[in-house]
């Protein structure tokens, strides 16, 4: 298996599944803890869309893709502050409107167009030198700006109102936690694809959840699982012939069921535990 | 003389058209216990919001340490430790006791800078104030309701705050440990000289710690010392006429169980 580190391609694929596996993963531990699946679902369709229109005006696709992604978590932030509708609701609006535009502007193109669809599924193993700089400066932003603030990030997943009230600028850090959600989706696409993408920041975090009741171990454990999870099943994929999309998630997936019935939180608690 | 800390003067809270407080006018003073008392509806919450600086007045003015909260950049909010209702915390979120506590921190430190040495210490004195140091690598969902209570009083000291707001601290725990709980404040408020504003439906519970009650429906209805406020005329205003005071200064509901 290691004469696939002789290939230019294969290295640069390892490369970009690592580094997404570790972006998705951290961030996913805030995503999880502060209650923000549902947006970062929605935010991945409509990353999707702007791609789809850069395409078919001809300008960047992830430069567009970014601007769709930013737009719809600002806009579900702003739906989660106000609370006139039930959030999976709305949600679930922006969610179908952002795909349907996808599908539309993809029927608007003039025949069939591959790269399209490799963001929708992913394909790690045609990631180019120039998509690898770009996924390794927009990764790297958005781990220095997570460590950079994750005291703050960990205090408003634990109880924004209690950060607010404490003196953090709880509000402002709550959109910079949904602004790295859209950047990570944006640096993920064209590794894990837009309907994968969300697999990757939710499930590390997840299995990391089950595993401990500390939140520096969760973090450490997300980070792990989630690299482990991208470089194996890039690995498995090439291997085995199969996508590498759906090979990395499944195996993701597979870890995170295990972890649910091997879960020490599934175990009583401790006698001195009471009411 | 004790210097007034937190100053309402003709203040109105609320949302555009709903008005959860008018036209408070009070003083707390500096080293104070304060019981807030009131109906459900009555804007205890909205009160401890506005000391939080969480809610500016729409009218009238408040003033904390030096600060007029006319706009919601408060930089006094880590000079008050908060103790928010109980029931708001996920039992099942991964975080144990110290990682709890040292977020009391944060928010003195301000952004850019990490907690030291020197945080960790006050962390674990704070610990130690609510009797809760052994445990502090446990995991905050394994103690029970009034350890949790424990620990999150200490988060609120390790802001090294002045004034301790609690909201309802004693609700949704046995009556043993509401009193263990009411007793750790107290002692907090004698040895570490703190002012205490304690927000509670428990009248009777609360009426043998607090220098002065602070009664409120909608408005400031009465303030004053305990015996003061909790008596049959003043409490029938606000709670109705089946509330009277016994002879033994116990606040009951009249002929309750006839109904």
């Amino acid at each position: 298996m290691f004469e696939l580190l002789s290939y230019d391609f294969m290295i640069r694929s390892l490369m970009a599944a690592a580094l997404v596996g570790a972006v998705c993963s951290l961030i996913g531990v805030f995503v999880v803890l502060r209650g923000l699946a549902f947006i970062g679902a929605g935010t991945a369709h409509a990353a999707f869309a702007g791609v789809t229109l850069g395409y078919l005006l001809g300008v960047s696709p992830l430069g567009l893709a970014l601007v769709f992604g930013l737009a719809t978590a600002w806009t579900a932030g702003l739906m989660e502050e106000k609370g006139r509708m039930k959030l999976d609701v709305s949600i679930g609006i922006l969610y179908t409107s952002t795909m349907a535009l996808a599908i539309l502007f993809i029927g608007l193109m003039k025949g069939y167009n591959a790269e399209v669809y490799g963001y929708l599924f992913g394909s790690v193993l045609s990631v180019t030198p120039e998509e690898l700089n770009t996924i390794q400066l927009l990764g790297l932003v958005v781990l220095g700006v997570i460590v950079l603030f994750s005291k703050e990030l960990y205090f408003i997943a634990f109880d924004q109102e209690m950060a607010e009230a404490s003196g953090v600028p709880a509000r402002r850090i709550f959109y910079l936690l949904l602004t790295l959600v859209a950047l990570t989706v944006v640096v993920s696409l064209k590794t894990v694809g837009a309907i994968l993408v969300f697999a990757m920041i939710l499930i590390p975090a997840s299995t990391a959840y089950q595993l401990t009741q500390s939140l520096m171990h969760m973090t450490i454990y997300s980070v792990v699982i989630g690299v482990l999870c991208a470089v194996g099943g890039l690995l498995l994929s090439y291997a085995w012939d199969l996508p590498s999309g759906p090979a990395i998630v499944l195996l993701a997936a597979a870890l995170f069921f295990l972890s649910v019935v091997f879960s020490p939180k599934r175990l009583p608690r401790p006698a001195s535990a009471g009411a | 003389m004790p210097k007034p800390i937190i100053t309402f003067q003709q203040a109105t809270f609320g949302f555009p058209g709903v008005i959860a407080l008018q036209d408070i006018s009070l003083d707390i003073l500096e080293g104070e216990y304060v019981g807030i008392i009131g109906p459900n509806g009555s804007g205890k919450t909205t009160l401890c919001r506005a000391m939080l600086g969480l809610m500016p007045p729409l009218k009238g003015t408040l003033q904390i340490f030096d600060c007029s909260c006319d706009e919601l950049r408060c930089h006094h909010r880590a000079r008050i430790g908060y103790l928010p209702q109980k029931g708001k915390i996920d039992q099942n979120f991964p975080i144990t006791v110290l990682e709890a506590v040292m977020m009391g921190r944060y928010g003195a430190l301000g952004l850019f800078r990490r907690p030291g040495k020197q945080d960790r210490q006050i962390a674990m004195d704070a610990l130690e104030n609510v009797g809760m140091q052994d445990h502090w690598n446990t995991p905050l969902g394994h103690l029970s309701g009034g350890q949790q209570q424990r620990v999150l009083i200490a988060r609120a000291l390790a802001q090294q705050p002045q004034v301790l707001l609690l909201d309802e601290p004693t609700t949704g725990i046995d009556i043993v440990t509401q009193h263990s709980v009411l007793d750790l404040i107290k002692r907090l408020h004698r040895d570490l000289g703190l002012t205490v504003l304690l927000v509670t439906h428990d009248l009777n519970m609360i009426r043998a710690h607090v220098d002065r009650l602070v009664l409120l429906k909608t408005t400031l209805f009465a303030a004053g010392p305990p015996d003061e406020v909790l008596k049959t005329d003043v409490l029938q205003q606000v709670y109705g006429k089946d509330l009277v005071v016994s002879e033994r200064d116990q606040v009951i509901v009249r002929d309750y169980h006839h109904h």
